[in-house]
């Protein structure tokens, strides 16, 4: 029986969906049920996922759009104009996504766990994969997805009393804040930052009437 | 050239800090600070091709007490930042600061990050900017003839 087949025919009751592309599969899993479902996962004899390769966090904030659109063509080329994103924010925006190992089975597995932005709260498996205890540190610091029951969930990249989630869509590329060395108060203190923050446009190479070769038909 | 006899030639004669001076750009002694791929170019200009031992330069400490000048070699990030004016401010005078390569001379490729300084000289005095991502070791070379040259012309306030 495949992993799937398995999966499917055993109705765990907080995997909401099963879904395979490219040859892997990705679990949905419900927030409520999903520290006991993790259990499973790596008490189950067919699927004794032993090892936790990763955990990482997901915005989904305006997923799928882009501040640029190279669509529209004018005389003069390709409009570079910056559009606006839209203020809404579709639920659930946050996920956490776990992927697994089953040395004895050989098997790899995805697990992803959607989280509204008003609770950013989940179950820590850092109790059945110690290997969690930076990764959760890591999603925490960047996306500020909180793990219930995690030992020491401190940031663990950026700055010591950093502001903010540097990960999330929304936060800018340049900073809030930057430092600089106070003579005065002989020490390297925060202050605004002083420069714009910009959209960098990257540069297209596309088929464009005037770089076609002599004789093409469109001329 | 040749050998120049002292009782044919006359004497040469120099104020004691010329000769202080003249010392002093040949014994640095430069104080390991690589924090990016810098360090990489950094250790090449210290080894046997380019080998800053020539100078005079090739004793790299690790303590900052024991050191002349500092060579910024890399990304300097905002948690770093107060780490890397600590070092300096423990360095005895006179000291001198290269600030090596496109991100510590003004963020370079991470000038619009939240994490990176933009410029070394925004947390400590720099004496000689190397340009470069990454500088290469002779252009690291050319910054030490450079300050080397500063500080034995006395021009150099210490």
């Amino acid at each position: 029986m495949s992993l799937v087949e398995y999966l499917k025919s055993s109705n765990f009751s907080a995997v909401t969906e099963v879904e395979t592309l490219h040859e892997e599969v990705t679990l949905c899993v419900d927030k409520s049920g999903w520290h006991d479902f993790a259990n499973i996962l790596k008490t189950d004899p067919k699927l004794s996922f032993d090892v936790l390769i990763d955990v990482c966090g997901v915005d989904y904030l305006h997923y799928g759009l882009t501040e640029w659109a190279t669509n529209e063509v004018t005389f003069t080329g390709y409009s570079r104009a910056r559009t606006e994103l839209p203020d809404t924010i579709e639920e659930p925006r946050f996920a956490s996504v776990y992927h697994f190992l089953s040395t004895e089975h050989n098997l790899r597995l995805r697990v992803k766990v959607m989280l509204e932005s008003n609770d950013l709260s989940i179950a820590s498996v850092n109790d059945i994969w110690p290997v969690a205890n930076w990764f959760e540190r890591e999603a925490y610091d960047l996306f500020g997805i909180v793990y219930e029951g995690h030992p020491d969930l401190r940031r663990i990249l950026t700055d010591y009393g950093f502001i903010g989630h540097p990960l999330r869509k929304d936060f800018p590329l340049v900073g809030e804040v930057e430092i600089g060395y106070d003579a005065a108060k002989e020490a390297c203190v925060y202050h605004p930052v002083d420069i714009q923050p910009r959209v960098v446009v990257p540069k297209v190479v596309r088929s464009d009437a005037r770089y076609n070769e002599a004789g093409d038909s469109n001329e | 050239m040749g050998v120049v006899k002292a009782d044919q030639q006359g004497y040469a004669i120099t104020s004691l800090d010329s000769l202080l001076n003249w010392a002093r750009g040949g014994s640095m002694w430069p104080m390991t600070f690589g924090l990016a791929c810098c360090a990489v170019e950094m250790m090449h200009a210290a080894a046997s091709r380019y080998d800053l031992d020539r100078f005079g330069w090739g004793l790299f400490r690790g303590s900052p007490r024991q050191s002349d000048v500092m060579i910024v070699a890399g990304t300097l990030c905002n948690k770093m930042a107060p780490a890397l004016r600590q070092v300096y401010d423990m360095m005895a005078e006179p000291k001198y600061v290269i600030s090596m390569g496109s991100c510590a001379n003004g963020g370079g490729y991470y000038h619009y990050s939240y994490s990176v300084v933009r410029g070394c000289d925004r947390i400590v005095p720099v004496d000689i900017y190397v340009p470069g991502c990454p500088p290469t070791a002779e252009a690291l070379v050319y910054g030490v003839v450079q300050l080397q040259n500063l500080v034995r012309s006395g021009h150099r306030e210490l």
